[in-house]
């Protein structure tokens, strides 16, 4: 078996000194769409910028590629997050440069690819993501779908070896959302590029997933494929999974008012 | 036929470009035929050289022909978009008469959108005063504190080296005619009618007008001003009131510490350099420096005050949607008020000769 792609043994995430996420141990193979997910504040964004490299983490040793990310120097380091490729929750383009230009930015930065070249590849990622033609749009002139779906073509220009998505789905409608999955899956199968994806979409989970790690409780609260989580009896995952709305316990309020 | 050997990836994708595109070229070559059988991975920037090799083919009349591909190959090739996608063409850019009526209509929304908020400042500020409505609690204090307190420092040193600066000149020149005594008379007055108010001015433009620009124009891309409005809270109220307010009240204030604090300066020179004992400084001061000349002074730096005020709010207020407009409005915020304190000054100075009460 190849070496993992990610890693983690005992990892603590948090900021100021404060863990979120404790002793926190994964791994992420080739090939695969991870998605992470658990339910709001429970530290998975936190994590997923600990492993594109914003944040070190408190403890515990994470491998990326094989390397400990953060023991590396800053050149290193940065050649290491080239093979990665990011798309934000916001979609973080600039909203200054066109549709094309944000896409290429990657490219012209960091590759000494001819221009034509640039062009084309930068035409066929659109058309992958269900952008033919927008080129020469503004960010500003897109819809939030549409926008998304641009962060993705950025994130995936440089065929990067992994790509972590924050959300992508997120506040989408459901076509979209669709839409959004299906270019994920897409990549995957097509450019086998292993994707993290953070979510708390259900039908995305269900659509992409070939594995989900489920953080809870200050760490880990369970790992495997869909239908094994949706089969847990554990409450917290049965009310995640099948929506349960979760309240605080107030059955004899009045009786303790009146006592 | 040509034989692709390795790996068609970005780090060779620049060559093998160049290389084909010279093999498609011949005039001799009618059919290319590229053969994978001995090729590595491909990636996009691959897929992307032999998409654009087979247009100039297509182009030029002639045929590509694949062989040896692995499946891999088959499948990375099979992303080629199918069809041409129409590229949507913005806009072509306006031409000159164009782009004049369009700025000429810009400035003329301007100017009704600043008449707009002035208006609505006078009536909510009108509203408050009247105890009709009330400013968020605790505002008003936290404005005067950011812009006014932690401001003192600098328009104070500013405006002693100003005062030093001054006397050493005209000490110099003042002496030259045996005039020395009146560097007293030159640096109260000037302090007092001029410099103080017009440098404090720029201080606070460049401290709390960009600050005021800054802060609207990010609420507006976050949509928090938005949000105010959908409340039913008029964001004027919320947001420039307290700002217009706390800066009506700082902007004098601190001008009349620096019109004192320049006259100290000037003092401290004129008694080190010229030996003119602070008593007789003051004396001249008292002597030539009336209460007209302080209502001057302070008039003029409530007037810049509003004039900052409003600029900051207006172009904060008309931020667009991204990171680029927030920086435009603070940039256009400095250089805009600084240019309409100039001209104010301009004004006041004019008419201030033709009344004859300097």
């Amino acid at each position: 078996m190849s070496t993992p792609l990610i890693e983690c043994r005992g990892v603590s995430v948090g900021y100021d000194e404060k863990p979120v996420l404790e002793n926190v141990d994964f791994v992420i193979e080739q090939g695969e769409i991870v998605t992470l997910l658990g339910g709001s504040g429970c530290g998975k964004s936190t994590m997923l910028r600990s492993l594109t490299g914003l944040l070190p983490p408190l403890a515990g040793e994470m491998l990326v590629l094989g390397k400990p990310l953060y023991d590396l120097s800053l050149e290193e380091r940065n050649e290491l997050l080239k093979k990665t490729g990011t798309a934000f929750q916001q979609d973080a383009l600039f909203g200054s440069m066109s549709v094309a230009d944000n896409v290429a930015l990657p490219l012209r930065e960091l590759t000494s690819l001819p221009e034509a070249v640039i062009k084309e590849m930068v035409r066929m990622r659109l058309f992958m993501v269900g952008l033919p033609g927008s080129e020469k749009k503004l960010p500003t002139s897109m819809s939030g779908g549409q926008r998304k779906r641009a962060a993705l073509a950025r994130a995936s220009i440089l065929d990067p070896v992994i790509m972590f998505c924050d959300e992508p789905s997120a506040g989408l409608d459901p076509a979209v959302a669709a839409t959004i999955d299906d270019t994920l899956n897409h990549f995957r199968d097509a450019l086998n590029i292993t994707i993290v994806v953070v979510t708390h979409e259900l039908e995305s989970i269900r659509a992409i997933s070939d594995r989900v790690i489920m953080f809870g409780r200050g760490s880990v609260m369970a790992r495997g494929t869909v239908d094994e989580l949706m089969a847990s009896k554990d409450p917290e995952i049965f009310n995640f999974f099948h929506r349960v709305a979760e309240r605080p316990d107030d059955t004899g309020a009045l009786e303790q008012l009146t006592r | 036929m040509v034989q692709l050997h390795g790996d068609l990836v970005m780090k060779t994708a620049r060559r093998l470009h160049g290389d084909l595109r010279t093999v498609c070229r011949r005039r001799d070559v009618r059919i290319v035929t590229l053969d994978f059988s001995e090729a590595g991975r491909i990636d996009s920037s691959g897929i992307a050289v032999v998409s654009l090799i087979a247009k100039q083919l297509a182009r030029a009349g002639k045929k590509l022909d694949l062989t040896g591909l692995a499946d891999h190959h088959k499948a990375a090739l099979d992303l080629m978009p199918k069809q041409e996608p129409e590229v949507e063409r913005p806009e072509p850019p306006p031409g000159a008469i164009e782009a004049l009526g369009g700025a000429v209509i810009e400035a003329g929304s301007g100017a009704r959108a600043l008449l707009a908020l002035i208006a609505d400042i006078v009536r909510q500020s009108l509203a408050v005063v009247t105890r009709r409505k009330r400013l968020p609690a605790g505002a008003l204090t936290h404005q005067i504190a950011t812009m006014g307190v932690s401001g003192l420092f600098i328009v104070g040193l500013l405006s002693f080296l100003l005062g030093m600066t001054m006397a050493f000149q005209g000490a110099v020149q003042l002496q030259r005619f045996g005039a020395g005594v009146f560097v007293a008379d030159m640096i109260s007055v000037s302090m007092v009618r001029e410099i103080a108010p017009l440098m404090t001015a720029v201080m606070i433009t460049g401290r709390t007008g960009a600050a005021i620009a800054a802060e609207l124009g990010t609420m507006r891309v976050r949509s928090e001003i938005d949000a105010l409005s959908t409340m039913g809270i008029n964001p004027v109220r919320f947001l420039i009131v307290p700002r217009i307010a706390a800066i009506t009240l700082v902007g004098p204030a601190l001008s009349l510490m620096g019109m004192f604090i320049g006259i100290g300066g000037g003092m401290l020179v004129a008694w080190g350099a010229l030996d003119m004992p602070p008593i007789m400084f003051w004396q001249r001061i008292t002597e030539r420096v009336t209460a007209l000349d302080f209502l001057h002074g302070v008039g003029k730096s409530l007037v810049f005050a509003w004039i900052i005020g409003v600029t900051a709010s207006h172009l904060g207020m008309r931020t667009g949607g991204d990171a680029l407009s927030v920086g435009n409005a603070t940039t256009r915020t400095v250089v805009v008020s600084i240019l309409a304190i100039i001209i104010v000054d301009a004004i006041f100075a004019t008419i201030s000769t033709l009344l004859r009460y300097s």
